[in-house]
């Protein structure tokens, strides 16, 4: 029998926040490990060949595959072991590490071990059916991922004439790739009220290419046997139903979803790790630890990003906490950070831990309305530790927060709360 | 007064003067046009149990556009002129099984099916339940041949090597009916020689299963129910008869016959004229329409409709086994209206209901139905969610007016044999359906040849590997002599390419993306294909595929319409 592998720190996941995992776990004198299920690294950066990553990170925009590149780069360079087409089927916690069940060609199933392990799977996207829509189920109904993949990796499309149902920033950016391809879009439609993918992506994926946004509109019956023939779609209310008599039938051969994302955390939950409802992710604390003592979580695992910029960055403090982890990580002892829940739709990390020595605190948020004119605190004890002030904060948009140097020593407080001060709610 | 005048009395009463009714051999054909498809179903229900063998029920809807039967979109003459011992028309779990006990015999047997792959219909669409037999009523065809069925399954499954446990059925109560009831429920599962029933109480129920909403008091619990996938079941009886000499054709339909007197000479299919000694009508909701081209129409089909929802597996966890929860307000002899089931793969499944509709092939789904489902049994486990909800689709009864299988060798037609009007609990009794069509098939037979045993008949199937299943030592030997079973290509069900090869390798090989789907799972997790799809349509192109033919379940349903520019 082989002697099982052992490593301080295995990153799972081989896309943006994986990739940053993996470096700086290995430069922090981690002996890591990076798993990736696929051929190649990268993850969904691979088929996302529009331009815009990268703003904040590189001050410029670049492709998926050329932010990818630059990371993927840095991991070969330093030589970071690294296995591909390999997938983990299982992790177990034993003592004070964790076994991880690999299967692939070359190996089979076999074990290896760590102290330590970086969750950076990703996300899927929401399904048609988890949206409930009804009707029959013909071909060319795909999520804009899965289209994605089709138009740009494989190189066919998967529809000549489509409704995009969902304004979700990979169905805009899909649009806008189908109407290049030829392709005819004939509008988006979205239940809420408002959009759900960032301003930039409207504006330069529908409204430079005159197609429609149907706000307050869903799908609500698809039509076809064998491949998509026309959707219904209906103007909804204000909880989302559709409204009796609003009914309209739109010919067409496919329908793209973009309708939400899941974060994945299968393995995380095997291992027993909470899940805030609200983020989709685990609850972690500043260091992106889990509940579970040396399980850390990052990137759209951890909640769904709209910037690769923070995917990679929410990679990057895992990583190097899980190295830190393995050597001296004090023991946690967490309060949860308080917030008003009508104003949050979500705050990460959820808990701070008191004994960290660390003193840098980021934070990621989203509003749950939109609202304008508003003033974010930090108070630490009671005492505010930093404020803001944000001209419209709105829910498709994730901001960060980053308290570098405090005014008082973090660790040893008691209570630490995030609020939201004045600023009317507003419709767009 | 006859029987006739007493039915015609009380339609002219709840229908005017819209419906006659008159007598066809011993059965009661209706005729006539009404205004809802309810007044059909209402009609038909009321014609039935009177004294006659059937109700043929010809009455239409004023405005209502005749069903478009699903056609298979070429014609070639793959069949032309094959002279076969026994054709199977229909390719679901009952003509399945069919094929595989004939083919112990030496006989030529061809099984037609106009779909492109079998399974298509109600066989892929229910929820996996292998029924006890205490539902039906005593004395029924489905009563007898449920209890057998559910028990020969013990054994088919492990010789055609398909997944089957017994969880045990557990029909819940939350009031104290079921105590008086009980009584009367022993009775039955006595008459319907149903083993080992028994009330469990609040206590043990909870130690069982601790998930179940606190106010469920008890249940009655049958230890011989069992799940199993239908579809999978379905193709490993194809796949052993074809292992046995039988032959499947699919993409076939039936489109005449050809009678001479009392006997049919031939049956005309878009692939050819098949000339068979004896026909064996297995075809489902259209049982009906291949029984009126035989000239032998004496029943009706009214698709009944269920429609279900699959939760995702990690909820699985939750549950253990098959719960259902009378509403003692509104329980029907047609169905027991669904409940919740661990499946055999370990999602939870929700349903089904029932309800008619005019349509066979109407597998549409509907806001109100799905919602109603999830209201009545997601409040039995309370940890289920409607978020847990992966899929949803629907199943179609072959349901005929008198509620009961139709398991006989025709009366009017020589060389004819009908398994038809298989609804619930028609997988549970498969097995038994199928022995019972290899008697009479072999009575049909005696007086034309002799029929000998075929020698070297095999009745153990080799099924593909499920390497997740396994563990290290034989997973790693697997993957060693073939590399492709190391590669996971859909995440959720941990499917490798090895698999997804032997779907498309198969002794019925999977020509469409839902083909291998129904073999190997690959899609039918929680991302529901979104991250496989590509891979899928990769790896057929590999294995020979045109790319640009790929479809998702045959004809017109292709997944990839152009090339991308440059």
């Amino acid at each position: 029998m082989r002697a099982i592998k052992a490593y301080d720190t295995i990153v799972i996941g081989g896309g943006p926040a994986g990739l940053a995992a993996a470096l700086s776990a290995f430069e922090a004198g981690a002996e890591t490990l990076m798993i990736e299920r696929e051929k190649r690294l990268g993850g969904i950066l691979k088929q996302c060949i529009h331009d815009g990553f990268g703003i904040i990170r590189f001050n410029q925009a670049l492709t998926g595959p050329e932010y990818a590149g630059w990371y993927i780069e840095m991991v070969k360079k330093r030589g970071i072991p690294l296995l591909t087409k390999t997938f983990v089927t299982e992790i177990e916690q034993r003592g004070d590490g964790f076994r991880l069940s690999l299967v692939n060609s070359s190996e089979g199933l076999y074990q290896v071990i760590s102290k330590s392990i970086v969750l950076a799977n990703g996300c899927r996207e929401r399904t048609a059916r988890q949206i409930f829509i009804h009707g029959s189920r013909p071909a060319g109904v795909y999520t804009a991922g899965t289209a994605q993949y089709l138009v740009n990796i494989l190189g066919y499309l998967p529809t000549k004439r489509c409704v995009i149902l969902g304004s979700g920033d990979i169905g805009l950016i899909m649009a806008r790739r189908l109407t290049l391809e030829g392709a005819k879009v004939v509008g988006v439609y979205e239940a809420k009220a408002t959009p759900s993918g960032l301003e930039r992506n409207i504006v330069q994926c529908l409204d430079d290419y005159d197609i429609p946004l149907k706000l307050s509109h869903t799908i609500t019956r698809i039509i076809g046997e064998d491949r998509v023939e026309a959707v219904e779609v209906s103007r909804v209310d204000q909880t989302m139903s559709p409204l009796k008599g609003t009914e309209q039938v739109i010919e067409c051969d496919g329908v793209i979803l973009s309708v939400g994302l899941i974060p994945e955390n299968e393995l995380a939950e095997s291992l027993g790790v909470r899940i805030d409802p609200r983020s989709g992710g685990p609850y972690v604390d500043q260091s992106f630890m889990t509940g579970i003592p040396g399980v850390f979580s990052c990137g759209n695992a951890l909640t769904v990003s709209d910037l690769v910029d923070y995917v990679s960055e929410t990679g990057k403090y895992a990583g190097a906490s899980a190295a830190s982890f393995v050597k001296d990580l004090p023991a946690q002892e967490l309060i949860p950070i308080e917030k008003n829940e009508a104003d949050f739709l979500y705050l990460i990390p959820q808990c701070f831990n008191i004994n960290a020595v660390e003193q840098r605190l980021i934070l990621y948020f989203r509003s749950r309305e939109n609202r304008e004119n508003v003033q974010v605190k930090v108070l630490a004890d009671h005492q505010v530790i930093y404020q803001q002030r944000y001209q419209k904060l709105i829910p498709p948009e994730m901001k960060r927060i980053e308290i570098d140097s405090c005014p008082k020593p973090l660790n040893g407080i008691r209570d630490l709360r995030v609020e939201m001060e004045e600023g009317a709610k507003c419709e767009s | 007064m006859s029987k006739l005048s007493r039915i015609k009395k009380k339609m002219t009463r709840l229908f005017g003067t819209a419906i006659e009714c008159r007598e066809w051999r011993s059965s009661i054909v209706l005729e006539g046009i009404v205004n809802s498809w309810e007044q059909v179903v209402a009609a038909g229900n009321l014609a039935a149990g009177k004294g006659y063998k059937g109700v043929v029920n010809r009455i239409e809807v004023k405005g209502l556009p005749t069903e478009r039967i699903r056609k298979p979109d070429w014609r070639d003459h793959h069949l032309n002129q094959r002279r076969v011992d026994v054709l199977v028309i229909g390719g679901g779990i009952i003509g399945s099984a069919i094929i595989r006990e004939l083919a112990k015999w030496e006989l030529s047997v061809l099984l037609v099916d106009k779909e492109g792959d079998l399974a298509m219909h109600t066989s892929s669409r229910n929820d996996g339940m292998i029924h006890p037999g205490l539902l039906p009523k005593p004395g029924s065809r489905k009563a007898y041949f449920n209890v057998r069925g559910n028990e020969l399954y013990s054994r088919v499954t492990k010789e055609l090597n398909v997944d089957f446990t017994r969880p045990g059925s557990f029909i819940l109560y939350d009031q104290w009916a079921m105590k008086l009831l009980y009584p009367l429920i022993k009775l039955r599962a006595r008459r319907n020689k149903v083993k080992d029933l028994r009330l469990i109480g609040r206590d043990e129920l909870q130690q069982l299963e601790p998930g179940l909403a606190p106010e469920i008091r008890g249940a009655l619990y049958i230890p011989s129910a069992g799940v199993l996938s239908p579809y999978k079941m379905t193709i490993a009886y194809a796949e052993n008869a074809v292992a046995n000499g039988a032959e499947v054709s699919l993409n076939t339909m039936v489109e005449a016959m050809e009678k001479k007197g009392d006997e049919i000479t031939a049956v005309k299919t878009n692939r050819g004229k098949v000339f068979p000694r004896i026909i064996i009508n297995a075809a489902g909701v259209f049982s009906d329409v291949i029984a009126d081209l035989a000239g032998d129409q004496f029943f009706t089909i009214h698709p009944r409709k269920g429609e279900i929802i699959l939760l995702d597996r990690k909820k699985g966890e939750l549950i253990k086994a098959i719960y259902s929860r009378p509403e003692f307000n509104r329980i029907k002899g047609s169905s027991k209206g669904g409940g919740i089931i661990k499946t055999i793969e370990g999602n939870v499944l929700i349903g089904p209901d029932a309800y008619e509709q005019p349509y066979r092939e109407d597998f549409t789904t509907n806001r109100e139905n799905i919602l109603a489902l999830l209201e009545r049994f997601l409040p039995i486990f309370p940890e289920l969610s409607a978020k847990d909800v992966i899929t949803y689709f629907s199943g179609i009864r072959a349901a005929t007016y008198e509620e009961d299988f139709i398991i006989e060798k025709s009366e009017y037609v020589q060389n004819l044999i009908h398994a038809a009007g298989i609804q619930s609990p028609g997988l549970a009794s498969a097995p038994a359906i199928a022995e019972e069509i290899e008697k009479l098939t072999l009575e049909l037979l005696s007086g034309q040849k002799r029929v000998k045993a075929r020698v070297g008949w095999n009745p153990v199937r080799k099924a593909i590997p499920e390497l997740s299943k396994m563990g290290a030592r034989s997973r790693g030997e697997l993957i060693r002599k073939k590399p492709a079973y190391g590669e996971i290509v859909c995440r959720c069900e941990e499917i490798s390419r090895g698999e997804v090869i032997d779907a498309l390798q198969s002794p019925i090989p999977a020509t469409t993306l839902d083909a291998i789907k129904r073999r190997v799972r690959a899609g039918m997790g929680r991302c529901q294909g979104e991250f496989c799809t590509p891979l899928l349509i990769k790896i057929m192109e590999e294995e020979g595929f045109d790319i640009m033919e790929i479809t998702k379940k045959g004809n017109n349903s292709y997944l990839l319409l152009e090339e991308t520019k440059g």
